[in-house]
């Protein structure tokens, strides 16, 4: 197998909010490879929105990632990086979290893009479709003309020309070139008319063909890896499976690499090559699909499968085990496996933390189960919890 | 909806409001007490010349024909006769509006120019020096009464400094003035014209331009706050846009939509600060001519001057209302 | 920030209910000896030689007393803390005097206004049709004029009439025989002048934004459950007025009601600059008084601004906390 694209080794990010520390991310590992569908798939408050944020460094204040290395392979880069910063460069992969902030900005496009949940608030609701994403080819364009300097992105723009193009549109930034670029973009994302749509603003679309155009913007830059974080949540469920299948044929047709985040099992199902279940800031087990699915071995993953109630189709939404997903407050965590308090098989070890434990080859779980057998003998009694 | 029909339609409620603003000032004079060709006439005048002068004023007519012969008069510009000059009142007036606008335009271009880089600066650093300066500096800028303001900076600034003037501005500088020397191409008048009027406006200009610059910088950063919060903001910074563009193609865009709304709200406060800017710096503006009109009991040219600032509210709030149109997609839809 | 604002606001109120206890002086009485007299700490200085003193006597070397050099500051006193004016009049005890009259405006103009523009809006919201659309077009009719020009006319035509009411504490001779107790200026004025004709005229430029946002509320509870349900079972419309929508309506008036004091302050303080005042004890009114002398006296007009000021941020600082906290829509109309 070759190298991953993309190796993450203990990434955590936190939040510092009032209610103290959050940490909503806490020492994940995973690894992608190329050309693959990688699923992310947990309840709303695992984590598995920040993680994707954290990838693209876009988590906002008061958050944070305070710790873990992010090997993202792309020889141009290692070679662009080795003279500067050896250090952040091992073979033909380059970590993410040593470079510079600017650095790290100007991969979001060529490297990196992102498709967001709500098409609808994704998109700036006073520009054109068009020139949104003819803003996203022009990004890629200056990189690729200029790939060390962000310098010349912004030259002509000021706030003077700003007020003026308020009044009377701004177009210094993007060039001709890259409208018509946009139009294809649509028109290969499956818009009809996609040359009268991209003059036409957000509102003037549904949601599902809201999806597309912002499916188009991120594949502006033609990156190599698509973050696509629950993409056809806000959807109608015929216009969902439209979405995954224009995803889908996309991927195979450029082999993208995407990260697709989800609570919808059906969705991970359908789509995905190897797949992490997110519980608490943690991945608490993780393999390919068919390992995961099949031979699911935290009681976590168990509980969200037998939740679930068909696999395959579209509408597999969790309602999974009895109990709420823990706050993530550092002061709050217990020593304790996480699950422990609602996972019908705890047992007195789990009072200790358990580590990532093999299962079988590429596919580990953060649970005991995964070396030994379930012992009744062991388990803790009914309403241990329950102070 | 078109435009044009957007347009006509909002014309229609503003001759509405206009003659609105027409009645009420019409029925201003008749709550004062005394008759108001009084004003003309020493205290011991016959009873005979009393009622020829308001013959000739038109003030022996019943009160109907009176308010319809003054509506009929508007669209012509007839506005009545002012009782002090004896002059058209709408003359009076409009020979002091250009002296009101230059002072008002002035303010507003020094509200906007400081008030949305500051706005968005203090947005942008949060939780920041420069934030907190901004965030005390708008504070102070909306709590502080723009004539005791006018006062200090002349204390400071005239008085002990000596770089501004302390006198009323002469007969001769202003806009009109440098315009003219320029097309006449006297070049070097048009310029020492220009450092003129900038040496008599500048202090004025600061005076009633800080309210708005205060409240613009504050609703800028409300508003910077709010839009950089927004997905379509994470979304911009995700497809690797720089953050120029984000915050100020983006955000900032906006941002300044719905204050631009607030804004034509803030005219009547605006013309209201010019009165009375006008007044601490003697400028021989629309607002001298009111205090001064009101005291000497000039009904006919104050009436004239509230209709005419009224008239101007509602053409301007009909001109933003249509830029909002033109900037805000979504409210052509609707 | 708040808490700020509530301590200045609670200051004010202070000062200008107990202005009898609080000022130094009379602050009508005129002392031509002492008139534009600075502040402490801005008298004029000269330098004067003194002799040197030890164990009480002087000290002579070479048969000369030894002096040394001294500043003496000339013309201050702390019985005039703040300075006098132009006709030597306490500058601090009028401004004192002066909370008095920006109180009593701003909060009664308020309360006029905002009795007149709830009644009216809450009636145009509930009932809405015809009502509705009347108010409407009125209160457009009523934002075309600007609000200082409207005041400046109505001010004009109507005159500054104000009624006189004696000042409790000092016809009680509380203040009086405190005052003499302490050793202080006797003779306070007897009467308040409560400027009447301003109070309505403020009131009646500053009704239409209570209107506004008084139907706003009626407008949405009219449809609500609670509402209807109070309607179905017969109650009479007063009543639903009286008993539910208003209730429901307070948050968003009350916020609107801070932010209006602020505003009728300055709207007051400036008609009372442009010398359309319904008493010359008024911030406004000294600050046109001080304004002719601001080439040799600058604290005469800058005490009575700063007061505005401090008054006028404490009530902006505890609107803008209201405003965070309670959350309601509401626009309005800011300073002069």
């Amino acid at each position: 197998m070759a190298d991953p694209i993309l190796d993450v080794r203990n990434l955590s990010t936190q939040f510092f909010t009032e209610e103290g520390q959050v940490n909503a991310v806490d020492s994940v590992s995973f690894t992608v490879e190329e050309g693959e569908v990688f699923g992310i798939v947990g309840e709303s408050g695992s984590g598995k929105s920040v993680t994707a944020l954290s990838l693209i460094d876009l988590v906002e204040s008061p958050g944070d990632i305070v710790d873990g290395e992010i090997w993202y392979r792309n020889g141009e880069l290692a070679e662009a990086v080795r003279e500067d910063s050896p250090d952040a460069v091992d073979g033909t992969a380059v970590d993410l979290r040593q470079l510079s902030p600017s650095a790290r900005r100007s991969l979001r496009g060529p490297s990196f893009s992102m498709i967001f949940q709500d098409p609808m608030s994704s998109l700036n609701p006073s520009l054109t479709v068009g020139e949104q994403i003819a803003e996203a080819v022009e990004v890629q364009r200056r990189a690729s003309a200029n790939p060390r300097s962000t310098r010349s992105r912004t030259q002509g723009y000021g706030l003077g020309s700003l007020l003026s193009g308020l009044v009377f549109d701004s177009r210094e930034f993007v060039r001709s070139e890259s409208r018509e670029r946009a139009v294809e973009l649509l028109d290969q994302v499956g818009i009809p008319d996609p040359e009268e749509r991209a003059t036409e603003y957000p509102h003037q679309f549904s949601g599902g063909m809201l999806q597309r155009a912002m499916i188009a913007q991120a594949l502006a830059g033609e990156p190599d890896i698509l973050i696509a974080d629950e993409p056809t949540t806000a959807l109608d469920v015929t216009i969902q499976a439209q979405i995954l299948d224009q995803l889908a044929e996309i991927q195979a047709a450029r082999g993208m690499t995407i990260v697709l985040i989800t609570h919808n099992l059906g969705v991970i199902a359908r789509m995905c090559d190897r797949v992490g279940v997110m519980y608490a800031g943690e991945f608490v087990e993780q393999g390919s699909l068919e390992a995961v699915f099949d031979r699911p071995t935290h009681p976590y993953t168990q509980g969200l499968l037998a939740s679930s109630p068909t696999v395959d189709g579209a509408e597999g939404r969790l309602e999974p085990i009895e109990g709420n997903v823990p706050s993530l407050v550092d002061s709050e965590m217990p020593d304790r496996c996480y699950f422990a308090d609602r996972c019908p098989k705890a047992m007195e070890e789990c009072l200790d933390k358990p580590p990532e434990l093999p299962v079988e080859d590429g596919h580990s779980a953060k649970c005991y189960l995964a070396e030994q057998e379930y012992d009744p003998e062991t388990a803790l009694p009914e309403g241990y919890f329950d102070e | 909806m078109s435009l044009a029909r957007f347009l006509l339609r909002r014309s229609l409620q503003g001759i509405f409001v206009i003659w609105g603003v027409v009645t009420v000032v019409f029925g201003l004079r008749f709550i004062a007490p005394g008759a108001p060709e009084n004003v003309l006439l020493p205290p011991d005048v016959s009873e005979a010349t009393r009622q020829q002068v308001a013959a000739e004023l038109g003030l022996d007519q019943p009160l109907y024909l009176q308010y319809f012969d003054y509506i009929v008069g508007l669209p012509v510009g007839d506005m009545g006769t002012s009782l002090v000059t004896r002059t058209p009142a709408s003359g009076r007036v409009l020979s002091t509006l250009p002296a009101t606008l230059e002072l008002a335009i002035a303010a507003t271009v020094v509200a906007i120019v400081i008030a949305i880089p500051l706005g968005v600066i203090s947005a942008t650093r949060r939780h920041k020096p420069a934030d907190y300066g901004a965030t005390l500096f708008s504070l102070v800028g909306i709590s502080t009464p723009n004539f005791w303001l006018g006062i200090m900076l002349v204390i400071i600034f005239s008085v002990q400094i000596g770089w501004f003037p302390s006198s009323r501005r002469p007969v001769g500088i202003g806009i009109d003035a440098i315009l003219a020397d320029l097309v006449a191409l006297q070049l070097e008048a048009a310029a020492s014209g220009l450092r003129d009027w900038l040496y008599y406006i500048t202090l004025p200009a600061i005076t009633l331009g800080t309210y708005f610059t205060a409240l613009i910088t504050r609703l800028t950063r409300n508003g910077m706050l709010e839009e950089l919060g927004e997905e379509y903001v994470r979304a911009a910074r995700a497809k690797g846009l720089p953050e120029t563009l984000v915050r100020y193609k983006h955000a900032l865009r906006n941002t300044l939509i719905p204050i631009i709304t607030v804004l034509g709200l803030q005219l009547g406060t605006l013309i209201g600060g010019a009165v009375i800017t006008e007044r601490v710096f003697r400028w021989p503006g629309l607002g001298t001519l009111i205090i001064n009109s009101i005291q000497a009991r000039d009904w006919p040219v104050v009436q004239a001057s509230i209709i005419i600032i009224g008239v101007g509210f509602v053409v301007l709030n009909i001109l933003v209302d249509a830029l909002y149109t033109y900037i805000n997609p979504q409210v052509g839809e609707n | 920030m708040a808490k700020i604002g509530v301590v200045l606001i609670l200051l004010i109120v202070i000062v200008a209910v107990f202005a009898p206890f609080l000022a130094p002086h009379d602050p009508t009485a005129q002392d031509l000896d002492v008139s534009q007299q600075p502040p402490v700490g801005f008298g004029s200085t000269s330098t004067e030689e003194v002799p040197v003193q030890e164990n009480g006597s002087v000290v002579i070397e070479d048969g000369n007393i030894v002096t040394e050099e001294r500043t003496v500051t000339e013309n201050t006193s702390w019985s005039h803390a703040l300075g006098t004016d132009g006709n030597g009049r306490d500058v601090l005890s009028r401004v004192i005097y002066g909370a008095r009259t920006s109180m009593i405006v701003g909060i009664a103009g308020t309360l006029l206004a905002a009795v007149f523009g709830v009644v009216v809006g809450l009636t145009a919201g509930y009932y809405g049709g015809r009502v509705e659309d009347t108010l409407m077009r009125a209160s457009d009719i009523m934002l075309a004029f600007p609000s200082l020009v409207l005041a400046i006319a109505l001010v004009g035509v109507w005159g500054t009439a104000g009624i006189k009411i004696p000042d409790p504490l000092v016809v009680s001779g509380l203040s009086e025989t405190i005052r003499s107790a302490l050793g202080l200026a006797v003779g306070m004025p007897e009467t308040i002048t409560v400027p009447g004709t301003v109070i309505i005229v403020v009131a009646l430029v500053n009704w239409v934004w209570f209107a506004r946002v008084a139907r706003g509320e009626a407008l949405s509870l009219r449809g609500q459950e609670y509402v209807k349900a109070a309607r179905a079972v017969g109650a009479n419309n007063s009543y639903i007025i009286r008993k539910h929508v208003f209730p429901n309506a307070i948050t968003p008036i009350m916020v609107l009601a801070t932010i209006q004091v602020a505003a009728i302050i300055l709207l007051e303080s400036a008609l009372s600059f442009l010398g359309f005042s319904g008493t010359n004890l008024s911030w406004g009114f000294d600050i046109s008084q001080g304004r002719q002398f601001q080439s040799t006296s600058w604290w005469i007009a800058t005490m009575p601004g700063l007061a505005i000021v401090l008054t006028v941020i404490g009530l902006n600082l505890v609107g803008d906390w209201l405003r965070d906290a309670l959350d309601p829509d509401i626009g309005g109309e800011g300073g002069v």
